[in-house]
């Protein structure tokens, strides 16, 4: 529309023959000048609207949890440098500003950054970190004083990008590292500060250069020209457009001082391409390439990025490091010739290497799972404008640590299970939370982590099999008159007609009845017969009421076959209806996102910790002893060939019909785990849950080194001795007595105290070799 | 001279349009969303956004500093441990963790002095706990034993530290902000009772006397052995009832205030 000839008056001169036509060129002329004078004040209108509104849409950007650090924690010296790594720090031999870390044997020595969070502010400040085994165990300031607590900045894990993928991370020209201005106006516009938004000097001498050198060398366009053009213009090129470009450049300099005309430069520049997305500004940049704040950049960096203006992907740095290296070179020697900085620091800045970090993806596409489930989330709250123009800071509880341990587990035991017939077709997914707190700490939605796609964790709905157990082992213990972990209980063959007629005939995984057992036994062991008949006894209806009141409201019919987990469920599903057993019979909605700041760092909105009791914990706690016992003796009892046995975890495996889905869920007092591996057609796998899911989690387990579970023993809950064979009550000076958990009242009377000493020890060890059987 | 005729009207046009309004006020709606949308994320979720406004204008309640609890001098060692009080039930055969191990704030100090003490320990849960608890605290600062929450001497560093920060950001009126410090907390502190009851202090402060309840209810189950604490948490039970409106349940957890205390 806004086509610019510049209106001239017409060529031809006026004629005898024609007077008219004179007047018409005078009126013509009158027209065109209307013209100029009116696309004058357009541009103009253009050029204020779009400069003194909202510049730039920035789309939301996701945080992991910051890290804290206080002694006592729990932190390896490794993960710690990991999360240090990711968050480019740099390793120096003393930490001298932000952002710089010095490891010396056991201390770490760092500056953190300062962020905004919620709650407020945290400051920039050194710290002094001391390990011990993988404990922090000592924590200190600048002076040396003991510091309670310190939050690192939180690892930025993407973005929510509008459909054009523009990125970028605003900077305030104050903020900029020494250096930066000058090295740009040296490389780009020398004559910044004294043009008028053009510069007939710097045309000249492009022109000059060009037609000696024969080539197109060196452009006469300012800084000025080049925002207009970035800013306002399509990239057509065209006489008309550099003269729009040309008088909106003089605009902007009538109206705006050098300062915001630069600041404005240094947001909008293009400095490359993230895949789809589209990296803008240097401070974008300065994150994209080195993985640092902008404001930490040395000169040697911040020539790169100047370097790279002239042409994105030509001088790419990790696509074409020889071009870029010279590029920069080229840029420090101008640095050195216009005296922007000594011959002596450039000659050391030209001796570094490109330091660009590996890969440039903080992008969506690094942890696809865990940021489709903060987008869904988000959704729920926020229009699509808010979250991909705003600028938005969604702070969540993703761990990246977590996170990794949990990718590699996943490799690892893919790998190590390839040989199995058919393992290549088999999918996976991984759910990983806290169940003290109800956060998501970890996401895997594919077998190929980083792949982004159907997200399984949350999509995949499939049945559960002997995961559905526990429900139905709860529904039974919340009765304690009728059922406690040791009522007898038949695991024998038995058929029950439904009331369509079919007759249900459920049958054990070894296809063996196992005859009159202990209740705990049948979850234990995961004997369909016994776990069926007590389904059938408290009632299906009953058992999927328990399902909803563990977190997890699902359309089941109520047929017998759900007893043993014909229904299906979602990874994310079983980890909320797992939480609510960890969590002592309290069930916390799943969190991903902790809080949302405005991009000025205002609260906006929390999401906070919500809790609902649901059962009595004695119930729960008896369910737990009974899963602890799946892990001590029962069906997850490989666990400890991995894991040290004063690690008491508590977990169900699942395995549905052929085999079809293996599942392993778990937990220990401050992780939750669920694993989930099925093929996408619903065919046969290889794995059963404790052959394909456990591998995964016990790999998972072993790397994350989770505090082992302990839950408060509640008030109406007594431990009793009975006799291991009768189930009678007994007393600890019995030979092979054992305690077992009741909700008071249900116990067995106390048995007679038997004669003679018995080294409760042995008694022990005679357990522990039950378990080895 | 078409050519011309479309730009000529469209400059006309525009000009006509800037014309109505002074110069360098153009006629653009700026469709930027962040205020109505905070707006309404606020009025949506009263509890969950930030509103100074509507914080200030709730009434504090008394307040009586970080909760002072629990006077066991002698055992104060900044970690809750609990002698198990049905005597030598919880050490011995149970091979799963059995009895009250109880109530240490999982996260916090005390294995730092003892980085590994499971490693080599044979398989005994239940007596593996009790000497990590009781070997405790050694390495770690002691400034809470002084200043003005001195007697909150069963917390330590970090948790006391946020504790100190939430009761502030709550004196000031920002309850949002409190209830994040205490969240950060609970985090390092899970099981920490005392974090809970100030997070459901605060819920009450905010008006929602539901999740108070709830958020109590949790404290208590790791509140064992700590009467007055108990006590403590049954009278928020009991003023989120009366909030409820169930006076018949705060009577009740009157009683057990009563009993427990």
């Amino acid at each position: 529309m806004t086509r610019t000839r510049n209106p001239r008056t017409p060529q031809k001169r006026p004629t005898g023959r024609s007077r008219a036509w004179l007047g018409w060129a005078l009126k013509l002329s009158l027209v065109a000048l209307v013209i100029v004078a009116g696309f004058a004040v357009y541009l103009d209108a253009v050029v204020q609207e779009k400069f003194s509104g909202k510049r730039w849409t920035i789309p939301a950007k996701v945080y992991a949890r910051p890290l804290e650090l206080f002694t006592g924690q729990k932190l390896s010296k490794d993960d710690f440098l990991t999360e240090l790594d990711a968050l480019g720090y740099r390793r120096e031999s003393a930490a001298n500003g932000p952002g710089a870390a010095a490891v010396n044997g056991n201390t770490v020595d760092l500056n953190t950054r300062g962020f905004q969070f919620y709650e407020g502010m945290e400051p920039a400040q050194f710290v002094r970190v001391r390990f011990s085994g993988d404990y922090v165990a000592g924590l200190s300031g600048a002076n040396g004083k003991a510091v309670d607590v310190v939050r690192l900045e939180p690892l930025m894990i993407g973005g929510i990008y509008p459909k054009n993928l523009e990125d970028r991370i605003l900077i305030k020209i104050d903020q900029v590292p020494k250096y930066l201005v000058e090295t740009l106006v040296a490389t780009e516009d020398r004559d910044f500060y004294s043009h008028f938004g053009v510069s007939p000097k710097s045309i000249a001498r492009a022109m000059w250069v060009n037609t000696s050198s024969g080539s197109m060398r060196q452009g006469g366009s300012t800084l000025t020209q080049q925002l207009v053009k970035n800013f306002y213009l399509t990239s057509e090129r065209s006489l008309s457009r550099k003269l729009t470009e040309a008088m909106m450049a003089m605009l902007l300099e009538l109206h705006y001082d050098k300062r915001e005309i630069l600041e404005a430069y240094l947001n909008e520049v293009f400095v490359g391409q993230d895949g789809q997305r589209a990296v803008h500004g240097f401070g974008l940049a300065s994150q994209f390439f080195f993985s640092q704040p902008l404001s930490e950049l040395k000169l040697h960096q911040i020539a790169l990025l100047v370097g790279m203006v002239k042409g994105p992907s030509y001088y790419n740095p990790r696509r074409y490091p020889d071009r870029a290296l010279a590029r920069r070179n080229l840029v420090l020697d101008l640095v050195a010739e216009q005296g922007v900085a000594s011959q002596a620091e450039v000659d050391a800045a030209k001796k570094m290497p490109l330091g660009v970090t590996a890969r440039g993806s903080l992008a969506d596409s690094s942890f696809p799972a865990f940021l489709d489930l903060v987008k869904r989330q988000l959704r729920q709250d926020y229009r699509d404008e808010d979250l991909t123009e705003e600028g938005l800071r969604i702070f969540t509880s993703f761990d990246p640590i977590l996170q990794m341990k949990a990718e590699t587990s996943m490799n690892e035991t893919f790998k190590r299970l390839a040989g199995r017939k058919g393992a290549d077709e088999v999918e996976s997914a991984m759910v990983v939370t806290n169940p003290e707190t109800g956060e998501v700490q970890a996401m895997i939605g594919s077998r190929q982590a980083g792949f982004a796609g159907f997200n399984r964790a949350i999509d995949a709905v499939r049945p559960i099999g002997s995961l559905v157990k526990p429900a139905v082992y709860l529904t039974a213990l919340e009765q304690p008159s009728k059922y406690t972990l040791t009522s007898w209980v038949q695991d024998e063959p038995f058929s029950v007609k439904a009331a369509n007629g079919q007759v249900w005939r459920p049958q054990n995984y070894d296809r063996r009845p196992h005859g009159t057992i202990y209740l705990y036994q049948g979850l234990a062991n995961s004997y369909n017969l016994s776990t069926a008949k007590l389904g059938l006894e408290v009632g299906v209806p009953n058992v999927i009421k328990t399902i909803g009141r563990l977190g997890v409201d699902v359309d089941w019919p109520a047929f017998p076959a759900m007893l043993l987990g014909a229904g299906g469920m979602s990874p994310v599903q079983v980890a909320t209806m797992y939480q609510t057993i960890a969590n002592g019979g309290f069930n916390t909605p799943m969190r991903g996102i902790r809080s949302v700041l405005t991009a000025e760092g205002e609260p906006l909105k929390r999401y906070p910790f919500q809790i609902q009791q649901t059962f009595d914990p004695a119930a729960i706690y008896l369910v737990q002893n009974a899963m602890q016992r799946v892990m001590r003796e029962g069906t997850g009892r490989s666990v400890y060939n991995t894991l040290p046995r004063t690690l008491t975890l508590a977990g169900k495996t699942g395995t549905s019909n052929d085999s079809r889905d293996s599942w392993f869920s778990g937990f220990s007092q401050d992780l939750l785990a669920v694993v989930w591996m099925g093929r996408d057609d619903n065919g046969k796998t290889p794995f059963t849950g404790a052959t394909g899911a456990l591998q995964v989690w016990t790999s998972f387990m072993k790397k994350a080194d989770p505090l082992p579970l302990d839950m408060p023993q509640p008030d109406n809950v007594v431990q009793a001795w009975i006799d291991p064979n009768s189930g009678q009550g007994s007393d600890s000076s019995c030979p092979g007595a054992v305690q077992m958990p009741y909700i008071r009242g249900s116990e067995p009377p106390a048995g007679a105290a038997c004669g003679g000493e018995q080294n409760p020890a042995e008694s022990v060890m005679d357990w522990v070799k039950g378990w080895m059987n | 001279m078409n050519k011309w005729l479309f730009p000529a009207v469209t400059a006309l046009a525009v000009l006509q349009g800037c014309a109505s309004v002074p110069r360098g006020n153009i006629p653009v709606v700026d469709s930027s969303t962040r205020v109505s949308n905070s707006e309404r994320v606020t009025a949506k979720r009263p509890t969950g956004g930030y509103n100074a406004g509507t914080a200030q204008a709730q009434t504090l309640p008394e307040d009586s500093g970080v909760t002072v609890m629990i006077p066991q001098g002698a055992g104060a060692s900044g970690i809750q441990t609990f002698p198990a009080s049905n005597g030598a039930a919880p050490i011995s055969t149970g091979p799963v963790s059995a009895g009250p191990i109880t109530s240490e704030p999982a996260a916090s100090a005390p294995v730092a002095t003892d980085p590994n003490p499971i490693a080599d320990e044979p398989f005994d849960i239940a007596s593996m706990s009790a000497p990590k608890a009781s070997s405790a605290p050694t390495g770690i600062p002691r400034s809470s034993t002084s200043g003005g929450l001195s007697a909150d001497e069963q917390l330590d560093g970090p948790v006391l530290a946020l504790l100190t920060t939430a009761q502030s950001q709550q004196g000031s009126g920002d309850f949002n902000g409190a209830a994040s410090s205490l969240e950060r907390a609970q985090r390092i502190a899970p099981r920490e009772p005392q974090v809970l009851y100030r997070l459901a202090q605060v819920r009450l402060s905010q008006g929602d006397a539901a999740q108070a309840e709830q958020l109590a209810r949790r404290a208590l189950t790791y509140a064992n052995g700590r009467p007055s604490l108990q006590a403590e948490l049954w009278n928020t039970i009991a003023q989120a009832r009366d909030k409820q409106g169930d006076s018949a349940g705060a009577a009740l957890a009157r009683q057990k205030a009563r009993v427990s205390s």
